[in-house]
């Protein structure tokens, strides 16, 4: 396993689940079908089956994928806690909040009114992280203890607020909970266009800092002796990290387990530096996501599971799996 | 790190962002294909255009010929005006009459449906309820399809209008119309019957009790509480804020219902294990033996079963006028 490159390894793994994605779906179309509508020939049906509801679900699937995976790698390496996963410090709960708030208005069914949600969601989740940030701020630096404390105290108010809200307005208790599940109900190419900036921002800050995760790994003091401006790493690393994951969850909902696990399947793969975890993250993060995304639309077809409920489902499963058979265990 | 980013990120973000076609395909709405019509199908000359719930113009060239259901109130409504056979598809919950489980399913018992499964079946009209969400009519309206979005009454004039609506999106007008003059028939029966009653007795409508120290019931502003209304008697829930409260114990004896009406019964709830709760046998209700169960569909699915309801409740409510 060691002679393969790991990013090839990953990148193959990668096509393979986005062939796959736009291959299988509830509707079976065979090889010939498939053939035929990417060249422009197909049927009305199965064009639009591919182009309009396959290949946007994909791309949007894979782009939550990336934005969970390479945040939770990030935020393992910030806090340098293997427990730690994109919605430690608040993010999900906040945009759940938001979410469930901006459902419990009636917006007009228009471009903007449609948008509401995902914006709610996406604001109220910076919101968060602001406040837990300049909750657990002291001085000039930000403990990452005083960060973890605060950014989970704030969760469960938050997680409270939304789960009484949801009681109150027994009407749209079935789309809250739908997209607290998690899921891509508005899976189109506006959705893909309003989250691509800050995807691209977050993500690519997080693939250049690789390095400065190393340095943090060994505590903040010895960062700072080794020449890192730790409290600015970490100011930027939060940033970066909360951006791309608040843009997956406005319009993803919460799903929860892939940015906690892959990260670490990756480490015991391909080791713990953060130049290499980050971008393998991301791409694995991407895969992973779009296998659970296949197995939820086609299990019990035309039933859809919430993508949220498959990812442990299968995941966890794998992460034992190969967590039994690492080698380097203990790594921690 | 910057020269990895180059090499390996990068293209993927491109061949993604390449993939997506310079003309993304918007399909054209479906023109009739060579489906054979059913004979009670009339045909109008002009095109039907209706405003739905949500406030959009929809459009149809003809009365729709293949629908699909995404909610049980739509497909009992597209049943009882007789155009069932136009319907292809339905939502996973849809059960009621009794060919309904044989249509295919699009999904929709966990809120997600197979828009996939919905394409496929090559509808003319899709129709969604408020139980829908307004990003799936959306999403459907981006792939072509013909959506009309019936909200939900808040009044039994509002289920009439709903009926009419889908009836000229169906071509079943006239079939429409004897039906909505039955149901008025027959809630006007229920009126007169209960013209000078003085005595109203107070309901409880219980919708779950799994936790029986704080059973859910319904409030004012609901269907079940018009209707209980308007069978001739008060809901004791009426006066609180909630649509749907959570009522504990205590209130519930100081309200002290005459009459108990168990919604959950097809859930197991029965007379008899609503006496054995503790604290329930201090009910008048309970003493009295006035627990009955009761059919949970004919008061919460906004459709013209909710005047089977009302006759059920008045049966309930008033044994003496109604045989």
């Amino acid at each position: 396993m060691k002679r393969i490159s790991p990013f090839l390894s990953s990148f193959l793994l990668l096509l393979l689940a986005l062939v796959l994605s736009l291959a299988i779906g509830s509707v079976f179309l065979s090889p010939a079908q498939l053939w035929a509508a990417l060249i422009g020939h197909g049927t009305q049906t199965s064009d639009t089956i591919l182009w309009a509801i396959r290949l946007p679900r994909t791309v949007l699937i894979a782009m939550t994928g990336m934005a969970l995976s390479g945040s939770g790698a990030a935020y393992q390496g910030l806090f340098r806690n293997p427990l730690a996963d994109p919605f430690l410090i608040g993010v999900a709960s906040g945009a759940g909040l938001g979410a469930v708030i901006a459902m419990s208005i009636n917006w007009p069914y228009s471009f903007w009114g449609l948008l509401a949600i995902p914006m709610a969601a996406f604001i109220a989740a910076l919101l968060t992280v602001f406040v837990v940030y300049s909750l657990a701020r002291v001085g000039r630096t930000v403990p990452t203890t005083n960060l973890i404390l605060a950014g989970v105290a704030f969760s469960s108010f938050a997680t409270s607020l939304t789960s009484f809200l949801m009681l109150r307005s027994t009407d749209d208790i079935r789309r809250a909970l739908g997209w607290l599940f998690g899921g891509a109900s508005q899976s189109n190419w506006t959705a893909i266009i309003a989250i691509a900036p800050y995807l691209f921002i977050g993500l690519g800050v997080l693939l250049v800092s690789g390095q400065a995760l190393n340095l943090m790994q060994f505590g903040d003091e010895q960062a700072q002796q080794l020449g890192l401006n730790v409290t600015r790493a970490k100011t930027i690393l939060l940033i970066s990290a909360s951006l791309a994951t608040a843009a997956a969850v406005a319009f993803s909902g919460i799903i929860g387990f892939i940015g906690l696990i892959v990260p670490h399947v990756m480490r015991l793969w391909w080791g713990a530096d953060y130049r290499r975890l980050i971008p393998l993250s991301i791409i694995s993060g991407a895969t992973a996501l779009l296998v659970s995304d296949i197995v939820a639309r086609v299990v019990i077809a035309p039933q859809e599971i919430p993508v949220g409920i498959v990812t442990a489902l299968v995941g966890a499963p794998f992460f034992l799996w190969v967590l039994r058979r690492a080698k380097n265990q203990g790594y921690w | 790190m910057l020269r990895k980013f180059f090499f390996f990120i990068l293209p993927v973000a491109i061949l993604l962002v390449a993939c997506v076609p310079s003309s993304v395909n918007t399909p054209q709405p479906q023109a009739a294909t060579g489906i054979v019509q059913p004979t009670i199908v009339q045909t109008q000359p002009t095109p039907i255009v209706l405003t739905d719930g949500l406030g959009r113009q929809v459009k149809l060239a003809a009365p729709a010929r293949r629908v699909v259901s995404l909610a049980p109130s739509n497909t009992e409504i597209l049943f009882a005006m007789g155009a069932g056979s136009q319907v292809v598809g339905r939502d996973e919950l849809s059960d009621y009459p009794a060919q309904v489980p044989g249509i295919p399913s699009v999904g929709g018992s966990m809120g997600n449906f197979s828009t996939e499964a919905i394409v496929a079946l090559k509808p003319d009209l899709v129709l969604a309820a408020e139980i829908n969400t307004p990003e799936l009519v959306k999403t459907l309206e981006g792939l072509g399809l013909t959506v009309y979005y019936l909200s939900n009454p808040t009044t039994l004039d509002g289920m009439y209008a709903n009926l009419e609506a889908v009836a000229k999106l169906t071509g079943h007008v006239d079939e429409t119309s004897t039906l909505v003059q039955s149901l008025k028939a027959r809630v006007a029966a229920v009126d007169t019957k209960l013209i000078g009653v003085s005595e109203k007795p107070a309901v409880f409508y219980e919708l779950d009790a799994t936790d029986a120290s704080k059973p859910f019931t319904a409030g004012p502003r609901t269907f079940i509480d018009l209707l209980i209304q308007r069978a001739g008697g008060t809901n004791v829930a009426s006066t609180l804020k909630d649509q749907y409260p959570q009522v504990s114990l205590e209130e519930l004896v100081v309200l002290n219902p005459d009459i108990i009406i168990l919604s959950d019964s097809a859930y197991g709830e029965t007379p008899e294990k609503v006496a054995a709760r503790p604290g329930w046998g201090t009910l008048a209700a309970v003493k009295n033996g006035r627990v009955y169960p009761f059919d949970y569909h004919l008061l919460s699915i906004p459709g013209p079963r909710l005047v089977d309801g009302l006759e059920q409740l008045a049966k309930l409510l008033h044994p003496d006028l109604f045989k």
